[in-house]
Parts: structure tokens; C-alpha cells; sequence
């Protein structure tokens, strides 16, 4: 870790989004002067704080395991309250924050991730897995006893922003869904889950961009996991079949 | 749906920063797929011609040995490489094959593509 | 007085919304007004330690107590968002050895169900332990997620009824001619505009706050916001709580949280909490505690950093040494009613604050309805969405 005596001190333009009500979006300067290590919630906090307190933005943990703090920074999904600073701008440069793509905006910085989260609800999708399901199957899944943890998934929705196929439909059920009913299927193989999943707005809609997978801040993987879902899918479409078949014999 | 997410606006379409290689397929896969369309019904109307008689087959055939037209039957090949390599990654991931280096198996493939058609041209403009 | 009496709960944090759960469980008519999201205030802060007690059980058992007896409870109505694999305290050298004899008898005092192992049986549970540690106890600590918890309440609350209302900041209290609440005032950040919501009660459950809501009705309550720093580290490097075996002190806890690891806290008072700067000095100063706990942490990146502000009751003493119990306090003691303030506390004792607040509103209101709320499991956290 290095010693640091004195901390450094940028000036980085804040462009933010604003939009009130039914109000038009526009964005809004603020120039603040911070320290590079520090993270951009901690930008988008001092807004408020000394700035602007009609300033809205979702956050609560501040250490990348409630999900809420996802926002665009210069065009690309970041989890804000892990996201240095330094890693976006320079000193005396800008930094546009916006609010999530694909979800309708509630007021500034804050979507409305009320149908992300029941379509992950439709999952049956449990937070706490043992922990030897709780990563991913290529991953090491060593661990014997019987501990569990809370899963990757922090439900940030980053992934629904960025996919190209939730861009164009809003009844798409997104990759964070998706990646869920795969989990899901994993952690319990209830044969429900696979007639809500397997749908026109299901798993055949991804079209391979992998945008999900490379905003994911959690090592949920969303692209894998869809992969692996039209596997399940199709292996379960096909037992049924020659269930059938077994069933229907004289 | 009071609460269903709110697709982004289509200008979003044509902003070609911060975007996956695999957008990238995806795109290209839907603008060839258009192209080959297009080619299609003209191939088809094309062929009507036939109907027509052998003065207007054979009109149409001295257009077509014109450079500019050459180009356009080059673009087609070319779609048609870009879709099918696309294709075959697309494949590929849906059974499981390859998903966690689609990024390497994109650029071999898009490698590949222009390989070939490279080589058609090469066949198509510098061989009698 | 209406068959539906109207509670207005000021704050959606832990405290707030266990308390809507409550009140809503009870019969009441509930609307909730938080400034921020569910849970952005201290309470989404927390590192989510689900307290066995043990380390408030030589201290401060009062707390002790209430920490295993609300361990035991949330376990069963709140699964869903805890992660249950224990704790243990581990001793480093001869003073922890010497804490250890009253952390034995303390635990039994309060009831907390510990049990003594030997190191290598320790460094067997988790390898990434000081292999010098000189004993260890076993505890049953837990991990939740913060926010979830929150909306596990909040959701079961809205399903009996209860509205929340987020994105409203209190700018005053709406006071009758003889200076008793009646409401509140809200700015509504979201629409920017501003209203009036009348109540019949009004909960001050703002926590570290509660000062800033009291003043309002010019009353007061002694809390002193007493933040400290939170650091995480990229790697999970244990699978169970871990604690120095000490009394309270700085960096003691380091604690898994999905691919984390979390190392906490430090303890000094400020004035505003509306807004605390990460102190980098405290940060080095959790890696250095943190590194004695589990050395790997030096191989680990840090992921992030942040200051938390609890509500710590009391008047002039030092920050640590004041309780961490909770109080109500009922303002008419002061000449104004309508008002309750519920502060102090830590998240493991919300479902308790709640259940006083709500015998308190009840009491004052002269509704005749017990708590159920030991006995209901939550629903699920998300059903927090449903339109």
C-alpha cells in the first residue's frame, strides 16, 4: 500500500444530469475539487451536500453490496461508490454522470429499477447459497463444510443499462434476470421456473454482445449464464419430450 | 406497464463508443442481414428477366460485368462471409462452446472474414 | 380518537422501517418520508455484522443481551439476506488472553452460546488467520446485506398497508398553537415541490439525526453522531466473522461480505453528518489492524472506503465508552406532543427499537395491540417493488 503524506488535490468538472418531474433532461456543472483516490459517490455526495441539496441519487452501501449506485460515468455503467476517481478523469478534466440506460428516470440520478427487481423476484432467486453454488461452476468451488454466503449478484442492474436487446425491448427480461433463473435453476431445480423462463422474452433474445458481462462490477458473469440457461432449456425441453414419448407407449 | 423499463432513445443506435466486441457482431450480423435481404429480392427480380426474353437476360448480363456492379456482388460476398462467421460464433456460445474467450474467437473469425474475402476479390477483379 | 390512527415515520432506515412493519402489523394507517433511498443513511452503511453480542457482553451487556435475543430473532424472520456462518474472537497476545476470563463470564451473563478452540483447530476453520493467535471462541455472528434488510422490513410493511414515500426531505415540523406536532412538512426533491402531511403521531427515526428532526418542535435528544471508517477489501478472505478479542476498539472486526472482505471501524464525533470525508489516516490504520487479524489483507486491493455515522445516546462521555443500547423518548416530557424519537442502537437491535416505538405510539394513543413482529417472517425484500 503506498504512504502517501499529503493527499493530491484535482479539479474535475462534474456534469450531471438533471431532470425534474416531467420536466426536459439537461445537464448541470459542478467543479469540485477532489482527491483521485476517492470514489465518484463521494463526488456525487459533496453535490449534494455543499452544492445542491435538490440533487437525487440512489446509494446506501457504499462498498459495492447493495447494488444501488450504479450510474453512467462519461457513457459507460459503473458501480460509483467503487469506482475511483482517478480511474475516470484527469486533473482539470470532466467527469458526466447520467442515470441508467433502459430504466425510466425518476428524478436526476435515480431510475426506477422496480421491474428489474420483480423479474429477479420471478426467479425465486435466493441471496444466500451455500457456498458451493454460490460462484460460478468454472470457478474453485473447493469449500467444504457447510458455510454459505450472499451470492454475487448485487441486483446494480448495470447489465439491463448496457444490453443492446433491452435497448430496443422493454419486455425483454434482461440479463440480470436471466443470470438469476439460471442461478435459480442451479440452487433448486424447480421445473416452474423453467416455464417462465423459456418465453419470447426469455434467453433467445441475447444476441451475444457480452456488454453484460464486461459491466458486471460482481463476477456474476450475466452472458455465461444465459449461455448456460439455453442449455438447461433446451436439455429440459428434451426430457419432457421423451417423457412423452415413454408415457404415451402402449 | 406503469413499471416496465423505458427503452433508451434510438439515437443511442449510432453511438459506436463503449461498445463490446460482441455489440459489434451484433450490429454488423443485422446491417448484413439487411444487405443480403435487399440482394435477395433483386436476385429475384433479376431472374424474371429471364421471363422476358434473351435480349433483356443478356442486357442485363454486360451490366453486370461493370466494375461498380462487381463491387456491390463484392459487398454481397462479404456480407455473406460476416453473417455466416457470426453465425457459426453464435452457434458456438449457445452450446456452451467458447463463451469465456468469445472476445479471442470474435477476432479470429472477423480474421477470417476478411481473408476471404480479400481472396474474392482478388478472384473477382484481378482473374479473368 | 380514528380507529386508524395515522403514523408518520421520519427516516426509512433500519429503524424506520421495522417500525412501519410494526405499526403496520398493529392496525395503523403508515407513511413513511425519507430524504434519501431506503437505507442511505447510516443504516445502508453498516458492514452488516449480525452481532452475537460478545463484543458488547463485558462493556455494555445491556446491549449484549439485546444483540443475542434479536440474533436469535432476525435469524428466523429475516433468513433471507444473512449469510449464517458464526464468529469467532481470537486472542493475539497475553492482555486479549486476560480480556478473554471476562469474555467468558460475561457471555454466560448474557446468554450468548460460546465455545473456547484450540488455534490449530481455528486456522483449520479459516486459514487466512494469524497463525500466532493464541486462542479463539466460536460465536454466532453473521453477515447480512444492509439494504436488503431494510427492504425486507419495508416490503412487509407496504404489503400491510404501510406507503413510503422517498425522496422527501423534512424542512419542518407542522406545529397546532400550542407547539404540539401535527405532521410534517416535505420538500419533495424528486417533483420539487413541497407539502404538508398530517399525522397523528410522528416518529423521529433518524438516527444519527435526530437532533436536526427535534429542534424542529424545539425539543431536543442527547445524540451524538459518532461516525468511523469502513474499509473493503477485494478478496474473501474469511468465511466468518472475525474479532479481536478486546474490549471495543478500532479495527477490531474484519467480516466477509460476498467477494470481500470488510474491516471496521473507528469512533470520533462530528457536528454535520450530512456529508463525513473518508480520513486517510483511519484507512491506514484499518489495514494496519486489519493486517493482524489476517495478514493476507496486505495481498488484497482495496475496494472501497467510507465513513458511517452511528447515533451514539448520552452527553459528554468519550465516544466509545457511551452505550450502544437504544432509548425512546417520548417528548412530552419536554411539553410537546405528538412527537416520539426513537435513536441509539445498531442495526442487529432494530426489530426491538421498533417494537418499544410502537408500544410507546400505542400507549400514547391508547391502542390496545401487541407486537407480533418476533414471530412473522419477512416477506421477500424485492416484493418491496410491486406497484
Amino acid at each position: 500500500m503506498k504512504n502517501k503524506p499529503v493527499p493530491e488535490k484535482w479539479t474535475v468538472t462534474f456534469i450531471v444530469s438533471r431532470q425534474k418531474g416531467q420536466g426536459k433532461r439537461h445537464f448541470e456543472q459542478f467543479n469540485l475539487e477532489v482527491d483521485p483516490e476517492e470514489y465518484v459517490l463521494d463526488g456525487i455526495e459533496r453535490i449534494w451536500a455543499f452544492h445542491d441539496r435538490s440533487l437525487t441519487f440512489r446509494h446506501a452501501c457504499h462498498h459495492s453490496t447493495c447494488g444501488a449506485c450504479g450510474m453512467l460515468v462519461n457513457g459507460v455503467e459503473k458501480l460509483t461508490c467503487i469506482t475511483p476517481i482517478r480511474s475516470v478523469t484527469k486533473d482539470s478534466g470532466t467527469l458526466r454522470v447520467e442515470p441508467l440506460r433502459n430504466f425510466p428516470v425518476v428524478s436526476d440520478l435515480a431510475v426506477d429499477m422496480a421491474s428489474f427487481y420483480l423479474n429477479l423476484e420471478k426467479a425465486q432467486f435466493s441471496q444466500v447459497a451455500p457456498i458451493q453454488n454460490a460462484s460460478l461452476p468454472f470457478e474453485d468451488q473447493s469449500m467444504e463444510g457447510d458455510l454459505e454466503r450472499l451470492v454475487d449478484c448485487i441486483e446494480c442492474g448495470m447489465c439491463v443499462s448496457a444490453c443492446p436487446a433491452a435497448h430496443t425491448s422493454s419486455g425483454y427480461l434482461g440479463p440480470g434476470a436471466l443470470a438469476a433463473f439460471q442461478h435459480s435453476l442451479n440452487q433448486k431445480n424447480d421445473p416452474r421456473l423453467y416455464d417462465l423462463v423459456d418465453c419470447h422474452d426469455g434467453p433467445w433474445r441475447c444476441h451475444n454482445a457480452f456488454e453484460c458481462s464486461a459491466v458486471c462490477p460482481s463476477n456474476v458473469d450475466p452472458a455465461w449464464r444465459i449461455m448456460n440457461l439455453r442449455r438447461k432449456i433446451v436439455s429440459h425441453r428434451l426430457r419432457r419430450l421423451f417423457k412423452r414419448r415413454e408415457a404415451a407407449k402402449p | 406497464m406503469k413499471n416496465a423499463p423505458s427503452p433508451a432513445h434510438w439515437l443511442r443506435w449510432f453511438d459506436p463508443r463503449y461498445r463490446q466486441p460482441g455489440t459489434w457482431g451484433y450490429i454488423l450480423n443485422r446491417i448484413t442481414a439487411i444487405g443480403l435481404t435487399i440482394y435477395l429480392v433483386l436476385h429475384l427480380g433479376v431472374l424474371s428477366t429471364l421471363a422476358k426474353g434473351p435480349g433483356a437476360y443478356d442486357s442485363f448480363i454486360t451490366l453486370v460485368k461493370s466494375p461498380g456492379f462487381m463491387l456491390g456482388e463484392l459487398l454481397v460476398v462479404a456480407g455473406g462471409i460476416i453473417h455466416g462467421t457470426n453465425g457459426i460464433r453464435i452457434v458456438l456460445n449457445s452450446f456452451g462452446v467458447g463463451v469465456r474467450d468469445q472476445k479471442v474467437i470474435l477476432a479470429i473469425l472477423m480474421a477470417l472474414s476478411i481473408i476471404g474475402i480479400a481472396y474474392f476479390a482478388y478472384v473477382m477483379f484481378l482473374v479473368d | 380518537m380514528p380507529d386508524r390512527p395515522h403514523a408518520i415515520i421520519i427516516g426509512a432506515g433500519f429503524t424506520g422501517c421495522a417500525t412501519a412493519h410494526d405499526l403496520a402489523l398493529r392496525g395503523f394507517d403508515v407513511s413513511v418520508v425519507e430524504r434519501g433511498e431506503i437505507a442511505s443513511g447510516t443504516s445502508g452503511r453498516t458492514h452488516g455484522l449480525l452481532h452475537s453480542g460478545g463484543r458488547y457482553c463485558v462493556t455494555d451487556p445491556e446491549a449484549g443481551v439485546e444483540c443475542i435475543e434479536e440474533n436469535i430473532i432476525l435469524r428466523k424472520i429475516a433468513k433471507q439476506c444473512i449469510e449464517f456462518n458464526g464468529g469467532l474472537f481470537i486472542a493475539l497476545d497475553e492482555s486479549d488472553l486476560a480480556y478473554g476470563e471476562a469474555f467468558v463470564e460475561g457471555a454466560q451473563a448474557c446468554h450468548i452460546p460460546i465455545e473456547q478452540i484450540k488455534p490449530a483447530e481455528a486456522l483449520r476453520l479459516e486459514p487466512n488467520l494469524n497463525p500466532r493467535l493464541l486462542t479463539a471462541f466460536s460465536v454466532p455472528d453473521g453477515a447480512f446485506d444492509p439494504l436488503r434488510l431494510a427492504l425486507a422490513f419495508a416490503a412487509t410493511a407496504r404489503k400491510n398497508g404501510a406507503r413510503f414515500f422517498t425522496y422527501q426531505d423534512v424542512t419542518g415540523l407542522a406545529l397546532d398553537g400550542k407547539g404540539n406536532v401535527s405532521g410534517v412538512e416535505v420538500w419533495d426533491r424528486a417533483a420539487d415541490q413541497r407539502r404538508t402531511l398530517h399525522g397523528d403521531m410522528v416518529v423521529n427515526a433518524t438516527g444519527a439525526w435526530a437532533e436536526k428532526i427535534a429542534v424542529m418542535a424545539r425539543v431536543n435528544v442527547p445524540v451524538k453522531p459518532t461516525p468511523g471508517v469502513m474499509v473493503a477489501y477485494d478478496r474473501r478472505l474469511v468465511q466468518r466473522v472475525i474479532n479481536r478479542l478486546c474490549e471495543p476498539a478500532d479495527g477490531d472486526i474484519v467480516l466477509p461480505q460476498r467477494r470481500m472482505v470488510v474491516v471496521g471501524t473507528t469512533s470520533f464525533e462530528v457536528s454535520d453528518v450530512d456529508y463525513i470525508p473518508v480520513v486517510s489516516e483511519q484507512v491506514r490504520m484499518m489495514y494496519e489492524r486489519a493486517i493482524q487479524l489476517v495478514p493476507a489483507v496486505a495481498q488484497a486491493k482495496m475496494r472501497g472506503a467510507y465513513m458511517s455515522a452511528r447515533p451514539l445516546i448520552g452527553t459528554s462521555i468519550e465516544g466509545r465508552s457511551l452505550s450502544r443500547t437504544f432509548r425512546c423518548y417520548d417528548h412530552l416530557e419536554q411539553g410537546v406532543e405528538g412527537l416520539v424519537t426513537i435513536t441509539g442502537g445498531k442495526a442487529t437491535t432494530c426489530r426491538a427499537m421498533a417494537e418499544k416505538t410502537a408500544d410507546l405510539v400505542c400507549e400514547k394513543l391508547g391502542i390496545q395491540a401487541a407486537c407480533t413482529t418476533k414471530e412473522v417472517v419477512l416477506d421477500s425484500y424485492r416484493n418491496y417493488y410491486i406497484p
